[in-house]
Protein backbone atom coordinates (compact mmCIF):
# COMPACT_ATOMS: atom_id res chain seq x y z
CA UNK A 1 0.00 0.00 0.00
CA UNK A 2 1.35 3.41 -0.95
CA UNK A 3 1.63 6.48 1.25
CA UNK A 4 1.57 4.57 4.51
CA UNK A 5 4.41 4.85 7.01
CA UNK A 6 6.01 1.64 8.21
CA UNK A 7 7.96 2.31 11.39
CA UNK A 8 9.23 -0.43 13.70
CA UNK A 9 9.44 0.04 17.46
CA UNK A 10 13.19 0.63 17.10
CA UNK A 11 12.55 3.42 14.61
CA UNK A 12 10.21 5.29 16.96
CA UNK A 13 11.51 7.87 19.44
CA UNK A 14 9.95 10.16 22.00
CA UNK A 15 9.24 13.46 20.27
CA UNK A 16 8.53 11.96 16.83
CA UNK A 17 5.76 13.96 15.17
CA UNK A 18 3.39 13.64 12.26
CA UNK A 19 0.48 15.72 11.03
CA UNK A 20 -2.01 16.11 8.22
CA UNK A 21 -4.82 18.44 7.24
CA UNK A 22 -8.44 17.62 6.43
CA UNK A 23 -11.25 19.87 5.26
CA UNK A 24 -14.63 18.79 6.64
CA UNK A 25 -17.36 18.54 4.02
CA UNK A 26 -21.12 18.15 4.13
CA UNK A 27 -20.63 14.68 2.61
CA UNK A 28 -18.35 13.73 5.52
CA UNK A 29 -21.09 14.55 8.02
CA UNK A 30 -23.81 12.76 6.05
CA UNK A 31 -21.62 9.69 5.59
CA UNK A 32 -20.52 9.64 9.23
CA UNK A 33 -24.18 9.84 10.32
CA UNK A 34 -24.98 6.92 8.02
CA UNK A 35 -22.06 4.78 9.15
CA UNK A 36 -22.41 5.46 12.86
CA UNK A 37 -26.17 5.86 13.05
CA UNK A 38 -25.70 9.12 14.95
CA UNK A 39 -28.42 11.19 13.30
CA UNK A 40 -28.52 13.85 16.00
CA UNK A 41 -30.02 17.04 14.46
CA UNK A 42 -27.09 19.16 15.61
CA UNK A 43 -25.17 17.47 12.79
CA UNK A 44 -27.91 17.10 10.18
CA UNK A 45 -30.68 19.68 10.67
CA UNK A 46 -29.69 23.27 9.83
CA UNK A 47 -32.87 24.71 11.37
CA UNK A 48 -32.33 22.94 14.66
CA UNK A 49 -28.61 23.83 14.70
CA UNK A 50 -29.53 27.50 14.12
CA UNK A 51 -31.57 27.44 17.33
CA UNK A 52 -28.56 26.32 19.40
CA UNK A 53 -25.50 28.22 20.58
CA UNK A 54 -23.58 26.76 17.64
CA UNK A 55 -25.83 28.49 15.04
CA UNK A 56 -24.77 26.05 12.30
CA UNK A 57 -24.49 22.28 11.91
CA UNK A 58 -21.30 20.88 13.43
CA UNK A 59 -19.22 17.82 12.67
CA UNK A 60 -19.59 14.77 14.91
CA UNK A 61 -16.93 14.71 17.62
CA UNK A 62 -16.09 11.16 16.71
CA UNK A 63 -15.45 12.19 13.13
CA UNK A 64 -12.41 13.86 14.68
CA UNK A 65 -11.85 10.54 16.46
CA UNK A 66 -11.80 8.88 13.06
CA UNK A 67 -9.05 11.29 12.03
CA UNK A 68 -7.05 10.12 15.07
CA UNK A 69 -7.43 6.60 13.71
CA UNK A 70 -6.01 7.78 10.38
CA UNK A 71 -3.09 9.47 12.15
CA UNK A 72 -1.94 6.32 13.97
CA UNK A 73 -2.96 3.81 11.31
CA UNK A 74 -1.35 5.58 8.39
CA UNK A 75 1.34 7.98 9.64
CA UNK A 76 2.49 7.40 13.23
CA UNK A 77 3.53 4.56 13.33
CA UNK A 78 1.50 3.50 10.27
CA UNK A 79 1.34 0.01 8.83
CA UNK A 80 2.35 -1.94 11.96
CA UNK A 81 -0.10 -0.10 14.25
CA UNK A 82 -2.47 -1.92 16.56
CA UNK A 83 -4.77 0.75 18.04
CA UNK A 84 -5.26 -0.06 21.73
CA UNK A 85 -6.97 2.92 23.29
CA UNK A 86 -7.87 6.54 22.77
CA UNK A 87 -9.09 9.30 25.04
CA UNK A 88 -10.41 12.43 23.44
CA UNK A 89 -11.71 15.76 24.76
CA UNK A 90 -13.79 17.97 22.47
CA UNK A 91 -13.04 21.65 23.08
CA UNK A 92 -14.56 23.60 20.19
CA UNK A 93 -16.93 22.85 17.31
CA UNK A 94 -15.83 22.12 13.77
CA UNK A 95 -18.09 23.35 10.97
CA UNK A 96 -18.53 22.36 7.34
CA UNK A 97 -15.71 23.91 5.31
CA UNK A 98 -13.29 24.11 8.26
CA UNK A 99 -9.82 22.69 7.70
CA UNK A 100 -8.43 20.93 10.75
CA UNK A 101 -4.83 19.97 11.36
CA UNK A 102 -4.30 16.68 13.19
CA UNK A 103 -0.93 16.42 14.92
CA UNK A 104 0.50 13.51 16.91
CA UNK A 105 3.66 13.47 19.03
CA UNK A 106 5.16 10.39 20.70
CA UNK A 107 5.29 11.09 24.42
CA UNK A 108 6.16 7.64 25.82
CA UNK A 109 7.63 4.45 24.43
CA UNK A 110 7.92 1.03 26.04
CA UNK A 111 10.20 -1.31 24.13
CA UNK A 112 9.28 -4.26 26.33
CA UNK A 113 5.53 -3.83 25.87
CA UNK A 114 5.95 -2.51 22.30
CA UNK A 115 3.51 0.26 23.25
CA UNK A 116 3.81 3.92 22.38
CA UNK A 117 1.67 6.78 23.66
CA UNK A 118 0.87 9.58 21.26
CA UNK A 119 -0.39 13.00 22.34
CA UNK A 120 -2.85 14.18 19.70
CA UNK A 121 -4.07 17.71 19.04
CA UNK A 122 -6.67 18.66 16.46
CA UNK A 123 -6.57 22.35 15.65
CA UNK A 124 -9.07 24.37 13.66
CA UNK A 125 -6.87 27.22 12.47
CA UNK A 126 -5.28 28.25 15.79
CA UNK A 127 -8.15 27.09 17.97
CA UNK A 128 -7.98 23.70 19.68
CA UNK A 129 -10.89 21.55 18.49
CA UNK A 130 -9.95 18.37 20.36
CA UNK A 131 -7.06 16.69 22.14
CA UNK A 132 -6.28 13.29 23.61
CA UNK A 133 -3.89 10.39 23.95
CA UNK A 134 -3.67 7.29 21.80
CA UNK A 135 -1.98 4.09 22.93
CA UNK A 136 -0.84 1.81 20.15
CA UNK A 137 1.14 -1.38 19.98
CA UNK A 138 3.62 -1.80 17.17
CA UNK A 139 3.27 -5.23 15.63
CA UNK B 1 3.44 10.82 41.47
CA UNK B 2 1.51 7.56 41.55
CA UNK B 3 2.56 4.65 43.75
CA UNK B 4 3.04 1.07 42.58
CA UNK B 5 -0.16 0.09 44.36
CA UNK B 6 -2.16 2.88 42.72
CA UNK B 7 -0.96 1.81 39.28
CA UNK B 8 -1.83 -1.81 40.02
CA UNK B 9 -5.29 -0.77 41.18
CA UNK B 10 -5.86 1.40 38.15
CA UNK B 11 -4.47 -0.81 35.38
CA UNK B 12 -5.19 -4.31 36.72
CA UNK B 13 -8.43 -3.30 38.49
CA UNK B 14 -7.30 -4.71 41.85
CA UNK B 15 -9.50 -3.32 44.64
CA UNK B 16 -7.85 -0.86 47.04
CA UNK B 17 -6.31 -2.64 50.00
CA UNK B 18 -6.01 -5.95 48.14
CA UNK B 19 -2.70 -5.31 46.36
CA UNK B 20 -0.29 -7.96 47.73
CA UNK B 21 3.06 -9.28 46.55
CA UNK B 22 1.75 -12.83 46.10
CA UNK B 23 -0.99 -11.82 43.66
CA UNK B 24 -0.70 -13.55 40.27
CA UNK B 25 -2.74 -13.34 37.06
CA UNK B 26 -4.91 -16.22 38.34
CA UNK B 27 -6.12 -14.02 41.19
CA UNK B 28 -7.08 -11.01 39.08
CA UNK B 29 -9.74 -11.28 36.35
CA UNK B 30 -8.45 -8.13 34.60
CA UNK B 31 -4.81 -9.28 34.56
CA UNK B 32 -4.85 -10.36 30.91
CA UNK B 33 -1.92 -10.05 28.56
CA UNK B 34 -2.90 -6.63 27.20
CA UNK B 35 -3.65 -5.05 30.59
CA UNK B 36 -0.35 -6.45 31.85
CA UNK B 37 1.47 -4.64 29.01
CA UNK B 38 -0.41 -1.41 29.82
CA UNK B 39 0.63 -1.95 33.46
CA UNK B 40 4.30 -2.40 32.50
CA UNK B 41 4.21 0.64 30.20
CA UNK B 42 2.69 2.79 32.96
CA UNK B 43 5.29 1.62 35.51
CA UNK B 44 8.06 2.53 33.07
CA UNK B 45 6.60 5.99 32.56
CA UNK B 46 5.94 6.66 36.25
CA UNK B 47 9.30 5.43 37.57
CA UNK B 48 11.39 6.41 34.51
CA UNK B 49 12.76 2.89 34.01
CA UNK B 50 12.81 0.31 31.22
CA UNK B 51 11.93 -3.36 31.50
CA UNK B 52 13.54 -5.93 29.25
CA UNK B 53 11.38 -8.35 27.31
CA UNK B 54 12.66 -11.23 29.52
CA UNK B 55 11.71 -9.37 32.68
CA UNK B 56 8.20 -8.78 31.35
CA UNK B 57 7.76 -12.42 30.35
CA UNK B 58 9.29 -13.97 33.46
CA UNK B 59 7.56 -11.98 36.20
CA UNK B 60 4.86 -14.21 37.69
CA UNK B 61 3.48 -12.08 40.53
CA UNK B 62 3.18 -8.48 41.64
CA UNK B 63 6.04 -9.09 44.08
CA UNK B 64 8.31 -10.20 41.23
CA UNK B 65 7.39 -7.09 39.23
CA UNK B 66 8.20 -5.00 42.32
CA UNK B 67 11.58 -6.72 42.71
CA UNK B 68 12.48 -5.90 39.10
CA UNK B 69 11.68 -2.24 39.74
CA UNK B 70 13.73 -2.26 42.96
CA UNK B 71 16.67 -3.85 41.09
CA UNK B 72 16.70 -0.72 38.91
CA UNK B 73 17.32 1.51 41.92
CA UNK B 74 13.75 2.59 42.60
CA UNK B 75 12.62 2.57 46.24
CA UNK B 76 9.06 1.32 46.55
Amino acid sequence: MKNIADKSIDQMSIGDKSSFKRTVTNEDIIEFARISGDINPLHLDAKYAASTKFKKRIAHGMFLGALCSRLVGVYLPGRRCLYLSQDLVFKNPVYIGDTVTVTGRVKHKSNAARIIEIAIEIKNKKKLAAYGTAKVQIL
Amino acid sequence: MKTFNQIAQELLKIPAGQVRDDITPKDVPDWDSMNYLFFISELEKEFDISFTMDEVLNAKSLGEVKNIIKSKGVAL
